[in-house]
């Protein structure tokens, strides 16, 4: 028995005539664009880590409270809408559609709800004087030397993902609202969504666990 | 199917691994003699030779797998057997793996990864450290959510092979960056009187 599932295995995938994948078209083409994807927000950490570690000094304006419990929020929420999505696509595949359709809206609410409390984050910092070429004058002060970097990696970055939510959101309604026509494509968009929460895990350590102000810069600037 | 001799297949398979362990000599040699000191050219050939190793290591192991010398220590035996003789039985729907009590085990591990990170930003530990350890959570947390989540843990086995390495080897790729990258910081680095200025824009 292991012997035939192992021949199955590595001869009859490669030796012409078979489906090496046994997975749909679009299954494979999602797995396709997830890799691309993976290399572009790879490459964007990248250009991040590169620039931070090669300037003298690097601003961490995140104070615990508001910034880093609120984007901790964000994770969960995140977090939550993969697993609703899971359910999603589980009920998807015993041919509950009603039920799938509603867990594809819970994810879209959740969706939405990371995208709100991000904008409202982008807010704060644009509202400090942030921009995508300029950091702050008061920040350039107290981190001598800052890299105005700063700014084009923070709104690149989480601007990039979220571009990527919000495409995800389009996409599961379109998912939703054609659910009773489709086969695999809600098993197709989820994998879709659960890349997107992957690549948060990445993000949010980086952007900003790294960048705790532990110091209270931030407070004595804007004092409340 | 091509029939072939075995024993001239064998003899492909060991020229195969012989040349995956000459290059992994060739990596360990390297790191041996320089030490890096040569920076991102060390890094890159390392690299390049550790790819290699992999490239000609694959197809003889997959053989290996495939004429069972070797066992996938991952795969639970009984289990996968029993998803094959499900999926040959054409019923389709069956849900091999994944059942929503593991996906909800699975989320509630990712949460705790994430709960544990934040608890290492409030307490306040040494950057390095704290992006060693970031890295590694995140990494879990990745390879938590691609398994389970996205469902490859229960995809075949051909198309993990395809997916993962890639993935891994073209990421790793990215880091012959980082050498290039200190230099520059190294460069850039104030004089001491200028780092005793910075410390006391700090503080007050």
């Amino acid at each position: 028995m292991a012997e035939a599932r192992a021949e199955s295995l590595a001869v009859n995938d490669w030796g012409g005539g078979a489906h090496p994948y046994r997975v749909g078209h679009r299954k494979l083409g999602m797995w396709l664009f997830i890799m691309s994807d993976t290399l572009t927000f790879g490459a964007l950490l990248v250009a991040y880590s590169y620039a931070r570690a090669a300037s003298v000094a690097w601003p961490t304006p995140f104070p615990f409270f508001p910034s880093i419990v609120f984007s901790t929020t964000m994770t969960l929420v995140l977090l939550s809408s993969s697993l609703t999505m899971v359910f999603a696509v589980a009920a998807s595949k015993k041919g509950k559609r009603g039920t799938a359709r509603k867990w594809i809206l819970a994810t879209m609410v959740l969706g939405l709800t990371f995208v709100v409390l991000h904008a409202i984050e982008w807010g704060h910092l644009i509202g400090e004087g942030l921009t995508p070429f300029e950091i702050p004058a008061e920040w350039a002060e107290h981190w001598q030397g800052a890299s105005p970097l700063f700014g084009s990696t923070f709104f690149g970055i989480t601007g990039l993902h979220m571009f990527h939510v919000l495409t995800g959101v389009i996409y599961l309604g379109v998912v939703a609202a054609r659910i009773k026509k489709l086969n695999d494509d809600v098993e197709v968009a989820g994998l879709y969504w659960h890349f997107v929460d992957l690549v948060w895990m990445f993000v949010f350590p980086l952007i900003y666990l790294l960048s705790v102000d532990y110091a209270g810069v931030i407070k004595q600037i804007t004092p409340e | 199917m091509v029939e072939s001799k075995p024993k001239e297949i064998k003899m492909l398979n060991m020229v195969l691994l012989g040349l995956s362990a000459l290059s992994l000599l060739a990596a360990v040699l390297t790191v041996a003699s320089d030490r890096f000191k040569a920076g991102t050219d060390d890094v890159f050939l390392v690299l390049v030779c550790l790819s290699l190793a992999l490239l000609f290591a694959v197809p003889s192991l997959l053989w290996a797998h495939a004429n069972g010398m070797l066992k996938n220590p991952f795969a639970d035996e009984a289990e996968d057997d029993a998803a094959q003789l499900e999926a040959a039985h054409g019923a389709g729907h069956g849900e091999h793996g994944g059942s929503n009590r593991e996906n909800v085990i699975v989320w509630g591990g990712l949460l705790a990864l994430t709960a544990i990170e934040v608890f290492l930003a409030y307490i306040q530990i040494n950057v390095t450290l704290m992006l060693i350890i970031l890295m590694g959570a995140s990494i879990i947390k990745a390879a938590l959510i691609v398994a389970y989540f996205m469902h490859l843990k229960f995809e075949r086995l051909s198309l993990i092979l395809t997916v993962v390495p890639t993935m891994v080897v073209l990421l790793c790729l990215f880091a012959i960056l980082f050498p290039d990258s200190f230099r520059l910081h190294k460069m850039r680095s104030p004089e001491p009187v200028q780092q005793v200025e910075h410390q006391g824009g700090a503080a007050h």
